[in-house]
């Protein structure tokens, strides 16, 4: 008699006993007087054709009878036969078992992708399973997330942490107008949700740093750059390269974008492209260079194009080519890149091997320093400027902003002389004539005011926070813009 | 439903995270009572699998034979096993089903960044084709 230790999830099968003394003179045997003794546990340790399925050990007291002489293993009575499973397994960069078929109303909604032969059941299936993260539900990430959602991205992240403001409709058309003041992330998901309820949506209320970045970027296939920033665009490329995930990189400004996919395996990298940022403010963000309002839609689009075919793996992907479109001439011209071998990204010898400190690198101070509280010198209140108005003080007020901006908004009696222009236009002025200038708010006029003083002018001040302050502490009826 | 108890489980998530950025496996200690697995011991175990570790794991047999003696001995059984899925998130991968075994609860924890981030238990099937989904209760501090 040899005894056999049952594990316990096979003891629903022994009659919950633990263990069963059984004769035999081999293991095969024993185990076959086991089986026979309970027939459910046979299915439980053998396969359709009488083998020992493949997570089943059997032990002869410490030995593995695989290595001694199998079933023929000879067993004594003192011995003890123990079952044990064999275990393993791991991601293994493996996606979890992929969602093998599509639903009835899948079918019937992706059916124009799914008669052509390039996308099919396959493609579509691929669509679903894949994973996408949009940095940015801005002007490049609203058309973005709305036509990838469409096309059955299956799970889509979004990262940001800003609130849809009104001066963001014009091309941010993933928000509407009832959404002003709510999370851009909220009003995004929503329209999202409304467009393919079949997607997954992920929110990061968050700012993309170099503490979140690898561990939020890691949970997906490919990573959409939708930012408007140079930390983040190096921050994202570095984390791309780390994790060895394509990004695909889209910019936006005026009348011109620029798009291509970076950290794809042999291609370059952003910083082969630019190695350095630019000193900060030499280049305009879109608030202060303003922006057309269709553009990032062109430009988007082209980044969802891109994402979705490195998903489908078909046609050439934008690798080693950045394409610049010209909305102006309505012209596309493409750029040849190369990877660059002494890149610290992602070169032979890459120095950068972790994430670094983004607002540091792009020469941005951390925390901007605090305005002085109350007027500077050579500052007046807005509220001062219309006592001086309603005294009839004689002075005049100086609008240095650009023509089409007086065009939106202005305040009466104000004389238009644009910042550009003032150097050849000061001998308009008079230095005996107390000065107010103004612009938008407040930036451009201190410059104007610094100027006439190094031109001779002793009576000038600056209007503190431009017409915007004139709107919010004299005259509402003025528009903000 | 499997409950896993506060002590059972900072062992596995401390022996997670210390494992990372490689996978951790270890066996789950316990008793069940009709649907309710209750989870009071884990035991930590050496990661066997040959290769590079990040994504893999293996667990000697020898070591899950001592794991059920010991268990029997204190009138427990081994009820489950754990595995971790650095910088993934838990699910029950391809490689996971097609090296499990239909008799024990797979719980699987993600760690992000070195950090617990989830987890998820699961039952496969004997054929290793699928894994069903199980509810797990661990503390939330």
């Amino acid at each position: 008699m040899a005894k056999v230790l049952i594990p316990t999830p096979l003891r629903q099968y022994s009659e919950k006993q633990d263990s069963v003394e059984l004769t035999g003179s081999t293991v095969g045997e024993v185990l076959g007087a086991l089986t026979a003794k309970f027939p459910d546990m046979r299915k439980q340790l053998f396969n359709d054709e009488g083998k020992l399925r493949s997570f089943v050990n059997v032990y002869l007291n410490d030995e593995d009878i695989r290595y001694l002489k199998k079933d023929a293993t000879p067993v004594a009575a003192a011995d003890t036969l123990s079952i044990v499973p064999s275990i393993a397994g791991g991601s293994a960069g493996v996606a979890p078992p992929p969602l093998a078929s599509l639903s009835n109303d899948e079918i019937m909604r992706y059916s124009r992708h799914l008669i052509m032969p390039e996308v099919g059941m396959e493609g579509q299936l691929k669509l679903k399973n894949a994973s996408v993260l949009l940095v940015g539900t801005g002007g490049l990430g609203a058309p973005l997330g709305m036509y990838l959602a469409a096309a059955g991205i299956g799970r889509i992240g979004l990262v940001d942490f800003d609130v849809v403001d009104f001066t963001n409709l014009h091309r941010q058309i993933i928000h509407g107008t009832k959404d002003v003041g709510r999370k851009k992330l909220d009003s995004a998901a929503d329209t999202i949700a409304d467009i393919n309820p079949n997607v997954k949506i992920e929110k990061y209320d968050t700012m993309l740093s170099s503490e979140n970045a690898l561990e939020i970027c890691a949970n997906y296939d490919l990573i959409i750059d939708g930012t408007d920033n140079f930390p983040t665009r190096y921050l994202v490329n570095d984390a791309c390269v780390l994790l060895k995930k394509p990004n695909v990189y889209g910019s936006i400004f005026r009348f011109e974008g620029q798009a291509t996919v970076f950290s794809y395996p042999g291609g370059p990298c952003y910083r082969c492209l630019y190695p350095e940022p630019p000193p900060p403010g030499l280049v305009p963000s879109c608030a202060e260079g303003g922006v057309l309002g269709i553009l990032p839609g062109t430009i988007g689009l082209i980044q969802a194009t891109e994402a979705i075919k490195l998903i489908l793996g078909v046609g050439e992907p934008l690798v080693g080519r950045l394409v610049l479109y010209d909305a102006l001439a309505m012209r596309f011209r493409e750029l040849k890149l190369r990877r660059n071998p002494e890149c610290p990204a992602c070169g032979d010898h890459p120095t950068i091997t972790k994430l670094i400190d983004y607002q540091e690198f792009c020469g941005i101070p951390h925390h901007e320093p605090p305005p002085a509280p109350g007027l500077k010198d050579g500052e007046i209140d807005p509220v001062e400027v219309k006592e001086m108005m309603d005294r009839g003080s004689p002075f005049l007020l100086l609008d240095v902003r650009e023509p089409h901006e007086y065009l939106i908004c202005s305040i009466p009696t104000s004389k238009l002389i644009p910042l550009g222009d003032l150097p050849k236009r000061v001998n308009e002025l008079d230095t005996a004539t107390e000065i107010v200038a103004h612009c938008k708010s407040g930036v451009r006029s201190a410059k104007a005011v610094d100027f006439l003083k190094q031109a001779g002018f002793k009576k000038v001040k600056n209007m503190k926070g431009g017409i915007l302050a004139w709107s919010d502490k004299v005259d509402p009826k003025v528009p903000k813009y | 439903m499997i409950k896993v108890d506060p002590q059972a489980w900072q062992v596995m998530v401390a022996h997670a995270e210390a494992k990372f950025p490689n996978e951790c496996c270890g066996a789950m200690i316990g008793r069940i009572d009709g649907d309710m697995k209750n989870v009071v011991s884990a035991e930590p175990m050496e990661n066997a699998y040959a290769g590079a570790q990040g994504a893999r794991y293996e667990l000697r047999p020898e070591d899950l034979l001592e794991a059920d003696r010991r268990a029997r001995a204190a009138g427990l059984d081994l009820i489950g096993i754990f595995h971790s899925h650095p910088d993934c998130d838990a699910y029950f991968s391809k490689t996971d089903l097609e090296n499990s075994c239909p008799w024990y609860s797979f719980v699987v924890l993600s760690i992000k960044g070195g950090k617990f981030d989830h987890a998820n238990s699961f039952l496969p099937n004997a054929e290793q084709t699928a894994a069903e989904k199980e509810d797990l209760i661990w503390p939330k501090s």
